[in-house]
């Protein structure tokens, strides 16, 4: 088996050098693979499937067809089937559809939840994180085979048992900074032991294991929640007793479902220590051979490290599904790496405060941009009373350190896996996180990072726990599955139509607009000519900028406040500016991007703005309510989930009645119709249904809109067609995981353009030859520039009119 | 001399427009007679089958077909 060689032999480099180089990379991947193809319940039931009887009917159920599975006499009762292919359909209107979810959610991924009919698989990541949460393989089995309809086949049985065998029997804990491999079962420590490489990694020299009783499982307190005011003890009780007169006494099927098994023994744990340093070597090589080690960090009894005063103010109010997704966090007290998964707007950040505050350690930060380091630095002092001093923020502009031993740092990706030289200031910043240990590591938006990053990240940063946050967590290029490795497995995801349902998030209606191409346009679509222009002309297409402004006045009229998003820079300025909006793309210096959002937020003649890629995520702008899409990234179904993540907080969500509208405008007949469809398969799966409207009503009344003549229409195809390819391109925006090339598929960033030499005279540039000047298609960003600065002395006016004047004629 | 000719009265988008006439002027204006504005074409009536042929054909090339949903096959 060569690949296997090649991946020891890799493994071995870095126990030498613990240098990580490509090729270990390459050699990780491999391991993945493996992992995946070895523990794959399709696999597992296509060769179960081939012994199975075919009828007629068969080929319409070619994945798994379950014709003689025997239906349970009181299956209406119960809410779920299990096919063979670890798919599991689960019926929402069921009495006890909350209780099937909640077990569901443990032990299964979402693929789509609308609104009658919910659909989950098994997958071995999901099995690893149930069972990193504390769930048996019995259990499992148990609880499905209670809930299902028909009887659970064998197959399903086999993988179930065949995964949770394998998963989550060791863990590796850090223990007074010391890495432990622990189990409860003393067998799978000698089958680790057994293997030569770990043995090589051990560091005890006695021959036995070291054997202790396991730290009772108490219930976490989560800062924050009614748990937190009494002890551990108390808090146990309350929740016993809630449980108990949770459990309905008129139905006695569901009664019986809602039992809970307990076992009351007292585990005992094995241990034997491990070398801190050949820590990533020992994990490697525990996943290579079918064994993966939860990671979990006894932050509690670390006397170590510092403790961080750091604490939830009162008013935070933490809601139920945050309470959930920390309990999964959080359980026996320590605290377990993984990732939580929530919409945008339902509080993620809070999530990763809470989590900090239970801890109680030194804590790193990740987020995808500056921008967004700023904002969670604001939450942080929002939320908990940490001190100012304490928390320090790590980014091109900024860069300081905590003074005392225990802080909190928040910084960017690209600032922590910079390979280019630093300046002094930074690479002494880089040295302080190196040299220290920290308790919790929290990365933003998760879904960005590539695995190579988030590698280079870990080796960076030696962290206990690791915390990954996202809304949306898909990639189009399959690599998402790294992260189970690479991080953990999924602790929690939240039911988005569920949070809307009780108002956590905005009710949204989602509408797609199909616009006619003139015939002009499509002529010259048709001719062929390079991707970017023919996305440029789908994107200028007249009929579409007419739709676009139709709905923004249609909704300024209603008093919503409207974000438009697109990612084309050329398209981007030639709407703002022949609408008179403002707009913000990645070029905008950051002081004016603020006063816009300001203006945006407070001044009500600002009702709409336009943003380019860099409003994507992140972005908090709760006034928002109405969301216009004009151009995207492809078929990129995280950006489309990203975007409608803007009007998710929308400040009025709790009104009643009160929708939010997302409008994505699609040139009819144009690759635009393509991606489209593929954009919206995520969010269809959260249960949002996608109206399409084909007439706007109304629109051919309308005399006003931009480029009613065919005359403005040929103008504004000559502007297009003049244009240079790079306007076409999309933008590059540094300093953010989006614009670099690993997040877009191999797609080039934006050339940097020339210099151009044209003849002409002195005067001539000067504004000395005898011309004036008017500015067309002003940009409404200097109109908010000058509100901002009035002057009130008539010379220093004069004055200013004159510069500004002359700065008009220089732009011109 | 007055010729006639007997043509097929074709109503389409204008998209759909744009590529008949791209069709036509490719083949040497074999197809329409008359432009007649933006959603309507004068078309030869012997040659209706062969451009609809055509344009089907050019649809297929140019166009990417949306998805039907992946789980059915």
């Amino acid at each position: 088996m060569p690949p296997k060689r090649k991946a020891q032999a890799a493994v071995a480099d870095e126990d030498s050098g613990l240098e990580d180089t490509v090729e270990a990379e390459m050699s990780d991947q491999e391991t993945y693979d493996r992992l995946r193809s070895t523990f794959d319940v399709k696999a597992m039931s296509r060769a179960a499937k081939a012994k199975q009887p075919r009828d007629a009917a068969s080929f319409l159920f070619k994945k798994c067809d379950q014709w003689d599975a025997p239906l349970k006499p009181d299956h209406a009762n119960r809410p779920l089937w299990v096919d063979d292919a670890g798919r599991i359909i689960l019926e929402s209107f069921s009495p006890i559809f909350k209780d099937a979810q909640d077990f569901l959610i443990n032990i299964a991924e979402p693929q789509s939840r609308v609104s009658r009919i919910h659909e989950y698989s098994l997958t071995t990541h999901s099995l690893f994180a149930a069972i990193s949460i504390g769930q048996t393989g019995k259990e499992i089995i148990d609880t499905l085979e209670r809930y299902s309809k028909t009887a659970l086949s064998p197959t399903v049985i086999k993988f179930i048992e065949k995964s949770t065998g394998s998963f989550g029997k060791a863990k590796i804990v850090l223990k007074k900074t010391l890495s432990y491999i622990e189990s409860d079962d003393p067998a799978i420590l000698q089958r680790l032991l057994a293997d030569n490489e770990i043995a090589s990694c051990r560091a005890d020299a006695t021959v036995g294991l070291i054997t202790e009783v396991a730290p009772k499982i108490g219930v976490m307190a989560i800062p924050g929640t009614k748990l937190a005011a009494g002890a551990n003890q108390v808090a146990q009780q309350v929740e016993a007793t809630a449980e108990e007169a949770l459990a309905p006494s008129d139905n006695d099927m569901i009664a019986a479902l809602r039992e809970d098994d307990e076992d009351e023994e007292i585990a005992q744990v094995h241990s034997f220590q491990i070398h801190s340093e050949k820590r990533e070597a020992v994990v490697k090589r525990c996943q290579d051979i079918g064994l993966p080690l939860t990671e979990e960090y006894d932050y509690e009894s670390d006397q170590h490290n510092a403790k961080l005063d750091i604490d939830l103010r009162p008013h935070a109010q933490i809601r139920y599904y945050q309470e959930k997704a920390l309990g999964k966090m959080f359980s026996n007290s320590r605290a377990r790496s993984g990732i939580i998964v929530l919409p945008c707007g339902a509080g993620k950040t809070l999530v990763g405060i809470t989590a900090a505050c239970g801890v109680k350690k030194s804590c790193m930060v990740l987020c995808t941009s500056a921008m967004s380091a700023v904002q969670w630095r604001a939450e942080f002092l929002k939320w908990s009373n940490i001190s100012s001093d304490d928390i320090a923020v790590f980014t091109s502009e900024n860069k300081t350190v905590f003074p005392g031993n225990a802080g909190i740092i928040i910084s960017t990706y690209t600032m922590i896996t910079s390979t280019r030289n630093r300046s002094h200031d930074s690479e002494k910043v880089m040295k302080f996180i190196q040299d220290r240990e920290w308790g919790l590591l929290i990365a933003d938006e998760v879904h960005v990072v590539p695995a190579q990053i988030f590698k280079k990240v870990t080796h960076e940063i030696a962290s206990h726990a690791k915390l990954g946050l996202t809304a949306t967590l898909l990639r189009e290029d399959d690599k998402i599955g790294d992260l189970n490795f690479l991080i953990g497995p999924k602790l929690y995801e939240a039911n988005w139509q569920e949070l809307s349902e009780q108002g956590h998030i905005a009710k949204v209606q989602c509408a797609e607009v199909w616009c006619q191409m003139t015939p002009e346009f499509y002529t010259e679509w048709l001719k062929p000519s390079s991707v970017q222009k023919r996305a440029l002309l789908a994107v200028m297409n007249p009929r579409k900028f007419q739709a676009c402004q139709f709905l923004i006045e249609y909704h300024e009229r209603r008093g919503d406040k409207i974000i438009i998003f697109a990612d084309n820079v050329f398209a981007l300025e030639k709407y703002a500016k022949k609408l008179g909006k403002a707009y913000i793309y990645g070029d905008t210096p950051q002081a004016e991007r603020l006063r816009i959002l300001e203006n945006f937020q407070h001044n009500d003649q600002v009702n709409t703005i336009f943003l380019s890629k860099i409003g994507d995520t992140s972005l908090d702008l709760p006034e928002a309510t109405c969301l216009i899409q004009i151009s995207s990234h492809y078929g990129s179904r995280r950006q489309e989930a990203q975007r409608l993540g803007r009007i998710l907080r929308a400040k009025r969500r709790n009104d009643e009645g009160f929708n939010a509208f997302f409008y994505s405008l699609v040139s009819k007949d144009t690759d635009e119709m393509y991606y489209s469809s593929k954009r919206q398969a995520f969010l269809v799966d959260q249960g949002y249904a996608f109206k399409v409207i084909t007439r706007l009503e109304g629109m051919e009344l309308n005399t006003n809109l931009a480029f009613y003549t065919p005359q403005d229409r040929r103008e504004l195809l000559m502007d297009i067609l003049l244009s240079k390819e790079t306007d076409a391109d999309t933008e590059n925006i540094k300093g953010d995981m989006f614009g670099s090339t690993f997040a877009s598929t191999g797609r080039k960033g934006r050339r940097k353009a020339n210099g151009k030499r044209t003849a002409g005279t002195l005067s001539e540039l000067s504004g000395g030859q005898d011309m004036a000047y008017i500015e067309y298609n002003k940009s409404r960003n200097k109109e908010l520039n000058k509100k901002a600065k009035t002057v009130n002395n008539s010379f220093l006016r004069k004055l200013q009119t004159t510069s500004s004047k002359k700065r008009v004629a220089k732009e011109l | 001399m007055v010729k006639a000719t007997r043509g097929t009265l074709v109503k389409c988008d204008a998209s759909i427009k744009a590529m008949l006439l791209d069709i036509d002027s490719k083949n040497g204006n074999d197809f329409i007679i008359e432009d007649l504005d933006e959603e309507h074409i004068l078309v030869k009536e012997t040659k209706i089958a062969q451009l609809k042929q055509r344009l089907q054909s050019m649809m297929k090339e140019r166009l990417k077909e949306p998805e039907s949903s992946e789980s059915e096959a």
